[in-house]
């Protein structure tokens, strides 16, 4: 049987342990800092979000031939009406792209969001994509002031991680679709890929 | 106390460890990330500095068990995490990679278990202190 000074004491060590995490996080920085509180709907679901068809399965029309070259110029890609080879998609919070579509999306000067944490965006994301660390405490006050900014909530943004299995992307889309915007393109196979591909990247912490 | 400092200084990376067991209803996924590295902070430092030695090991005995169980329940379904025990940085291992280093963690983690029991042991309170029960 356990004492009852026993018990106390370890209920003292667990209310210690919680003061100091609060302290701790009422003083750190914003990278560091979190809601006591999270909000993480599919936390208890294991796979690919659901809505989102799998990586394999090409969901958007081919936007012409892969280009196999570096991304072009700005303003030297080919014509294309980006609405209508990446309609928007108000029933889901995000489509998967291929690679090739990025390059091309890229190409089309489209936005860009990191999902990564802001330390990790400093050592290296897409060139011009701006960060949104989605497992940093201003995140939602980030989306607010995208959706301030009065960007047309139709046109496509390309969201991206770390590739594999991770999920910010997936995450970042949604909240991105939660404030109206419908028409969140998630790079699924992110940053590794795209590095793979040699294509800009900047470091620092600005896009 | 080795695995805890990493934790400390990255709540967020910590919690997004947490997520990823798929385990831990949402609302409580940053609640866990902030407050679990500091107890075992506090848990750690009493057991070495011999204050409340029992009660300490209690404590880490019982988070071992919720990690050898979280551990289990993920290999069990196949499910793949970066164990985040001594380190809060994903580096990018492939699913088998992960896999057998839940593996060896599950094992890990009994072992400590016991070394955990050892102190229970060692701290019993003699007979002619216990309580009746």
């Amino acid at each position: 049987m356990i004492r009852g000074s026993t018990v106390a004491r370890v209920i003292a060590l667990i209310v210690l342990g919680a003061g100091a995490a609060a302290i701790s996080n009422l003083t750190a920085s914003t990278e560091r800092k979190l809601a006591w509180i999270g909000s993480y709907p599919r936390a208890l679901e294991i796979g690919a979000p659901e809505g989102t068809p799998p990586a394999a399965t090409p969901t958007v029309a081919p936007a012409s031939p892969a280009p196999a070259t570096p991304v072009p110029a700005p303003g030297g890609a080919p014509e294309m009406d980006v609405s209508k080879t990446f309609p928007p998609h108000p029933d889901k919070a995000s489509v998967e792209i291929e690679p090739a579509d990025v390059e091309l999306l890229y190409g089309r000067r489209t936005l860009f969001l990191d999902a990564r944490r802001s330390s990790v965006y400093a050592e290296g994301h897409i060139a011009g994509a701006r960060t949104f660390p989605v497992w940093e405490s201003d995140i939602d006050a980030r989306v607010k002031s995208l959706y301030e900014e009065g960007l047309d909530q139709q046109a496509p943004i390309v969201v991206y991680c770390s590739g594999g299995d991770c999920e910010d992307s997936h995450m970042l889309a949604e909240k991105l679709y939660m404030v109206g915007f419908d028409n969140i393109l998630i790079y699924k196979d992110g940053f590794p890929d795209w590095q793979k591909r040699g294509l800009p990247v900047n470091r620092g912490a600005n896009p | 106390m080795v695995a805890a400092i990493p934790k400390v200084l990255d709540p967020p990376s910590f919690a997004h460890m947490v997520y990823n067991y798929r385990l831990a209803p949402g609302g409580l996924v940053n609640a866990l990330g902030l407050a679990l590295p500091w107890v075992e902070l506090f848990a750690g430092a009493a057991l070495i500095l011999g204050v409340w030695k029992r009660e300490a090991a209690i404590l880490i005995g019982i988070m071992l068990l919720v990690f050898i169980v979280a551990i289990g329940v993920n290999l069990a379904r196949g499910h793949a995490v970066d164990c985040g025990c001594f380190n809060v940085t994903s580096v990018g291992k492939s699913r088998e990679e992960l896999l057998a280093d839940m593996r060896g963690v599950l094992i890990r983690d009994v072992g400590l278990l016991l070394l955990v029991a050892h102190v229970l042991a060692a701290t019993r309170p003699p007979k002619w202190n216990r309580p009746l029960s």
